[in-house]
């Protein structure tokens, strides 16, 4: 490379002779526009990917960013990807702000087979990845119940761009949606509660394992509340569905985003307690029917590619991949079975196509990972491989996954081959 | 593959049954969804109101009483049939709602049916399948003989106006306010065996035409006709096919009481038909009706003049008062006569609804509040 680039900067430094203005020759290319090329490839790919296989567009920007990343290819630097964080915080408060959005506790009011099915999926989830992390693995209980905590729940992102991608509706669809959040919810409350653990176990700091937890609820639903509240009276000045209205939106979750940096609170626990208030205490439909823009696709890819690079492929065992299918097919199994068994108000076909629609597991489980692993680096770094690669497997098969669910389901606009569909299964 | 028509079944004089399209609606944004094969998928429910079926699309769902002598008893399976279809709903987190038109869902968006009748249906039709994501109020009339029947869809022509604008309730289409009453049936007018029956004497006349229908190779078989008022040989009926869906169950059974007493006059007084004039004026009628409801001007090609919709109504309850007392459903008449003196129904009332809120999402929430409401 050095040898190819002799004649120019040859060139280059004879003309700085001439020219004041020219900077110095560019020895290395800029990280943002090396990152800004590797969204356009990963935008290639998941364009490519859905119109020859009829795969989810996500799995495109993952592979992109796996590929590309610090862990393969190494055409963008970690350095380079802590810059695009923001973006990626920023998509991912949003979809999380939307999932938020979408908890619906009043059909769990409503519907006791829902209830029903929602509280084996929370608990066969947590308790079979405890027990397989650490019988079959080998962990320490703290570090199980973390890996439990994380990888518990569906992912609301993967869910609900594959949603809207495939433009499904119908009772998998609203179920599968239901599910997620709520388990989001689940894995998030169980998530901080094992912060506590994780303190309790490796250091004699007490205070740390009781006032880290709170921390971490009290401030995530401080700043959800606030920043809901402020959005609510402000729009309530603005037509329903007028882009203002859109604009508050867009701009209050942003802003929580950046409190929730500057507090050390989670992003993804914030925003989700800010869509489910605003949600909640929405009694005028203020902000009921408003919608994200269509700009949000824009961060999602951001958000993908970036998970993609995050993924740490270059501390891949074979031992650690295996563990990590065994911890997945352990998941599905009591996803699956919990909403077999429990969810009788549906068709059984219908409830296992639940079952396998709620398998995406992805960029909050990644996010919780990492945040759990920076509090201790020296064990929780190697601890946090298992989810961190069960996450990894599921990039690339849980957004297929889920689309093949609602496909099989006859829920979507275009069947398996692209195909118009004509109606569901009965 | 044509149908012929078959025997007229004979029924019990003036008996009724009531058929009511109704809205799927989602309950987080309140716009149309797909619902409707799930919520029949699951359904326990032992058919004593009557039957709760598919419909075209998949935001649609259909109810039908039982055949019934009395009004009050269509009330009350209708009531029955509400309750079950919102229990239902509720299991699955969606709403039923009257109205003849959705206010903004996006036709496009609409999903067939399974089944064999609505696939054919949208192969013929094409997108005209999908537009026809209306909601109708259907009432049968028993008749004791096919040639009454016939003479009956003739004699209740004239009053097709009068059910367009007592029932009407779908101002708006596609996000905004079509300045009609009635939307509804412009979607209707588009297929080609809509309008009026033709000018037919009796049952052997109309016969012959469905004959000369099917030879042409217009129509297959009677569910071709989607006449205003149409014979249902096989339950015995005349249908009154033009209402909208009313906003609450209570003027879907006012309307079923209109149409016995009303039936009841006709059969009784047997006054001239004059059907080749009112053939000329029919569809300009229909139109006024649609448009301004009961502030239409109506074409009299007997008397060669216009009249007021709402003062022929009027004169039209008052003439019906000794039908309605021997039916029992006099009351019944006076939820329609309320309307017509206030001079609005609910086209006005869902136009109130969405000046009131600014949007036609709340609109639709408080409409399908208004469907669960009861009488008090």
């Amino acid at each position: 490379m050095g040898e190819l680039l002799g004649l120019p900067r040859q060139w280059w430094e004879a003309a700085q002779e001439r020219l004041f203005f020219l900077p110095p020759f560019p020895e290395q290319a800029d990280s943002l526009a090396l990152f800004s090329l590797l969204l356009v490839v990963g935008l290639l790919i998941g364009e490519w990917l859905n119109a020859r296989f009829h795969w989810p567009k996500l799995i495109g920007y993952v592979l992109a960013g796996t590929i590309f990343g610090p862990s393969l290819l190494g055409w963008i630097s970690i350095e380079a990807l802590a810059q695009a964080r923001p973006i990626a915080d920023a998509a991912l408060g949003l979809l999380l702000l939307e999932a938020g959005r979408r908890l619906d506790l009043r059909w769990l009011a409503s519907n006791p087979a829902v209830r029903r099915s929602t509280a084996a999926d929370i608990v066969l989830s947590f308790f079979v990845i405890y027990l397989f992390a650490s019988l079959a693995v080998g962990m320490e209980p703290a570090w199980a119940a973390a890996t439990a905590a994380v990888t518990m729940a569906s992912a609301p992102a993967v869910v609900l761009l594959t949603v809207e991608e495939s433009k499904a509706q119908g009772q998998v669809t609203e179920r599968v949606i239901l599910h997620t959040s709520i388990s989001s919810a689940a894995a998030f409350v169980l998530f901080a509660m094992v912060l506590g653990v994780v303190h309790a176990e490796y250091s004699d700091d007490w205070l740390n394992a009781v006032v880290h937890p709170l921390w971490v609820v009290v401030g995530a639903v401080l700043i959800a509340w606030g920043v809901s509240r402020f959005a609510l009276l402000v729009a309530r000045r603005l037509p329903k569905r007028s882009l203002a209205q859109v604009f508050i939106l867009v701009a209050s979750a942003l802003f929580a985003v950046g409190l929730a940096r500057m507090l050390a609170v989670p992003v993804f626990l914030t925003l989700f307690l800010m869509g489910a208030l605003l949600a909640f205490r929405d009694e005028h439909q203020t902000l009921r029917y408003t919608e994200l823009p269509e700009g949000h696709w824009l961060l999602a890819i951001i958000l993908f590619v970036v998970i993609g690079a995050s993924l740490p492929w270059h501390e891949f065992t074979w031992l650690t991949g295996l563990q990590a299918l065994g911890l997945l097919l352990a998941r599905a199994l009591a996803k699956i079975g919990a909403l077999f068994w429990s969810g009788n108000d549906l068709p059984s076909k219908k409830r296992l196509l639940v079952g396998v629609g709620i398998q995406p597991l992805s960029a909050t489980a990644v996010f919780m990972a990492y945040e759990l692993a920076s509090l201790y680096p020296e064990v929780g770094r190697s601890a946090l491989l298992l989810p961190l690669f069960a996450a990894a497997i599921m990039e690339i098969a849980g957004p297929a996954l889920c689309r093949l669910a609602l496909v099989k389901a006859g829920e979507t606009e275009h069947g398996e081959h692209g195909e118009k569909t004509k109606g569901g299964i009965g | 593959m044509s149908d012929s028509i078959g025997e007229f079944t004979h029924s019990e004089p003036l008996t009724l049954g009531v058929e009511l399209e109704l809205q799927l609606v989602s309950r987080r944004d309140f716009d149309l969804t797909r619902g409707a094969t799930d919520l029949l998928g699951t359904l326990a429910y032992d058919g004593r109101f009557g039957e709760i079926k598919l419909e075209i699309t998949e935001s649609m769902i259909e109810v039908s009483t039982l055949a019934r002598a009395r009004v009050s008893e269509i009330h009350d399976d209708l009531a029955g049939l509400r309750e079950t279809l919102v229990q239902q709903c509720d299991l699955n987190n969606i709403k039923v709602c009257g109205g003849g038109t959705h206010p903004f869902h996006r036709w496009a968006e609409r999903r067939i049916c399974p089944g064999e009748r609505f696939d054919e249906i949208y192969q013929r039709y094409g997108y005209l399948a999908k537009q026809f994501t209306v909601f109708g109020q259907h009432i049968h009339v028993g008749c004791t003989s096919a040639d009454e029947a016939i003479w009956l869809t003739q004699a209740l022509g004239k009053y097709v106006p009068a059910f367009i604008a007592l029932s009407a309730s779908s101002p708006f289409v596609d996000g905004v306010d079509t300045f009609f009453q009635s939307a509804r049936l412009n979607a209707v007018s588009a297929f080609p065996l809509s309008g009026q029956c033709p000018p037919l004497a009796d049952w052997k006349a109309f016969v012959e035409y469905f004959k000369l229908l099917q030879a042409c190779g217009i129509a297959r078989s009677i569910k071709d006709l989607y006449w205003d008022i149409r014979p249902k040989p096989e339950f015995g009926t005349v249908e009154i096919r033009v209402c909208d869906t009313p906003l609450g169950i209570e003027t879907a059974t006012a309307l079923a009481a209109l149409a016995q007493s009303l039936s009841r006059y006709l059969l009784r007084t047997r006054l001239p038909l004059h059907a080749e004039r009112r053939a000329h004026v029919a569809r300009y009628n229909k139109f006024q009706a649609c448009r301004y409801g009961l502030a239409a001007m109506i074409s009299d090609p007997v008397g060669l003049c216009q009249v007021s919709l709402r003062d022929s109504l009027l004169a039209l309850f008052e003439a019906l008062a000794e039908d309605a007392e021997a039916l029992g459903c006099f009351d019944w008449l006076q939820v329609l006569a309320a309307v017509v003196q206030a001079g609005s129904g609910d086209a006005e009332w869902l136009r109130g609804q969405a000046k009131t809120h600014g949007n036609l999402h709340d609109a639709v929430r408080d409409a399908s509040a208004r469907f669960m409401e009861k009488a008090a």
